[in-house]
């Protein structure tokens, strides 16, 4: 009861503004946006932070959070080598939305022109190692309302859209700590469970074979082909946040590939090593090894 | 990812003996080699198939004379070409 007070004091105290500016009141807006500022305004998790300070911190440290910038030499790539190379054409947003699809899904309210200066940007950022260009793209990248919001619905036949202002999560309650104070669900945004959320065909959306909507084929990776077929074909039970989320509490840092820690839990080695003398006679000394190597993922290793 | 061993003779001589490496290759419907994720239609596979145990045997013959040597037994991860993730390192010594 104390602390329900306490919060109730302390909520009736903040600046009218603080829940003026969270993304429910800019996020699900239909036009076309031809200013990136504006389009990183309506998708921004900045007031995400003032609640889930923690989970923030952790997804700051991830590749979601640089999940343009990371990628830019690859993007680049496509734009120059790909399009305009080797399809002789201009960036068009269908083209662009081909990586920002999961790259960042926010592009798909941005209108033509800024489709083409965030190419520009990413050009610039690789061939003029232009550092206010990088800093402009490091704005976009795969953040809490992507994931919570823009692609959780995996069934929109069936379900419908994501609705706009509403986070999705794995339970579908009030945080913590508004909880215990009684509160049934916060004042900053709506709340629904998802059971998309917590699948591993949630990740799979970006972290697989993608084809999109022109029917062609991107091979960016193959890690959910090799989950679904090799993993879960063979037995395995887990997903892709049982071990990238859940184990060692690693929470929304999802750590991969670029990190030693996890990538040694992924690989059992076992070596034995003998010496010997061969050739009877002369007698070459020798060396035999076995080394066995067993993958614990969940995925081919190594997979990108 | 590139598993590698490697011997140290008690002379100094460094003799290879085996290395293995494991990695996709992406092909475009030509059959030729890419990186570009546009260009990238199918695959070879040489990775670790996940929930299986892959064994690597090698054998290699030292140079005569020697008596003993450190064989080192490395498992290294490269998410890129840039970055090296040591996962596995041990010595064995062995004597003839």
């Amino acid at each position: 009861m104390l602390i329900r007070t306490i919060i109730v004091v302390l909520i009736s105290l903040m600046p009218i503004g603080a829940f003026a500016m969270h993304p429910e009141a800019q996020y699900g807006g239909t036009e076309e946006i031809s200013n990136l500022d504006v389009l990183v305004t309506r998708y921004s998790d900045e007031t995400c932070k003032e609640c889930h300070e923690e989970i923030y911190a952790e997804w700051k440290e991830s590749y979601h959070s640089q999940s343009v910038v990371h990628s830019i030499g690859g993007l680049r790539n496509f734009i120059v080598h790909g399009v305009e190379k080797g399809w002789n054409a201009e960036i068009t947003k269908e083209h662009l939305m081909r990586c920002m699809d999961c790259h960042a899904p926010q592009l798909q309210d941005a209108s033509k022109s800024l489709i083409r200066d965030v190419a520009e940007l990413i050009k610039k950022t690789v061939d003029a190692q232009d550092e206010d260009a990088k800093e402009k793209l490091a704005k976009l990248n795969v953040n809490c309302v992507i994931c919570h919001n823009t692609k959780v619905s995996i069934e929109k036949n069936l379900k419908g859209k994501p609705k706009p202002g509403v986070y999705y999560g794995p339970k579908g309650k009030s945080t913590t700590w508004l909880k215990k104070a009684g509160f049934s669900a916060t004042r900053a945004h709506g709340t629904e469970r998802s059971a998309a959320v917590t699948s591993a065909l949630f990740c799979g959306q970006c972290h697989g074979m993608y084809t999109p909507p022109d029917g062609d084929i991107i091979g960016c990776n193959t890690l959910y082909g090799s989950y679904q077929d090799a993993y879960r074909g063979n037995g395995g039970t887990e997903t892709c946040q049982d071990c990238h989320m859940r184990a060692k509490n690693r929470g929304h840092r999802f750590p991969g590939a670029y990190e030693k820690d996890i990538v040694k839990d992924g690989i059992g080695v076992d070596a034995q090593v003998i010496g010997l003398n061969i050739k009877p006679g002369t007698w070459i000394p020798t060396i035999i090894a076995r080394v066995s190597l067993t993958n614990k993922a969940g995925h081919r290793i190594p997979d990108g | 990812m590139v598993l590698d061993v490697t011997a140290k003779t008690d002379r100094g001589e460094t003799v290879p003996i085996g290395k293995k490496e494991y990695w996709e290759i992406g092909l475009d419907l030509d059959g030729n080699h890419r990186y570009g994720a546009w260009q990238i239609k199918e695959i070879v596979d040489l990775t670790l198939p996940p929930r299986k145990t892959v064994q690597e045997r090698f054998m290699a013959e030292l140079p005569e004379g020697t008596k003993s040597a450190d064989v080192d037994i490395t498992v290294t991860y490269h998410p890129s070409k840039k970055i090296t993730l040591d996962v596995f390192k041990e010595t064995r010594t062995v004597t003839f």
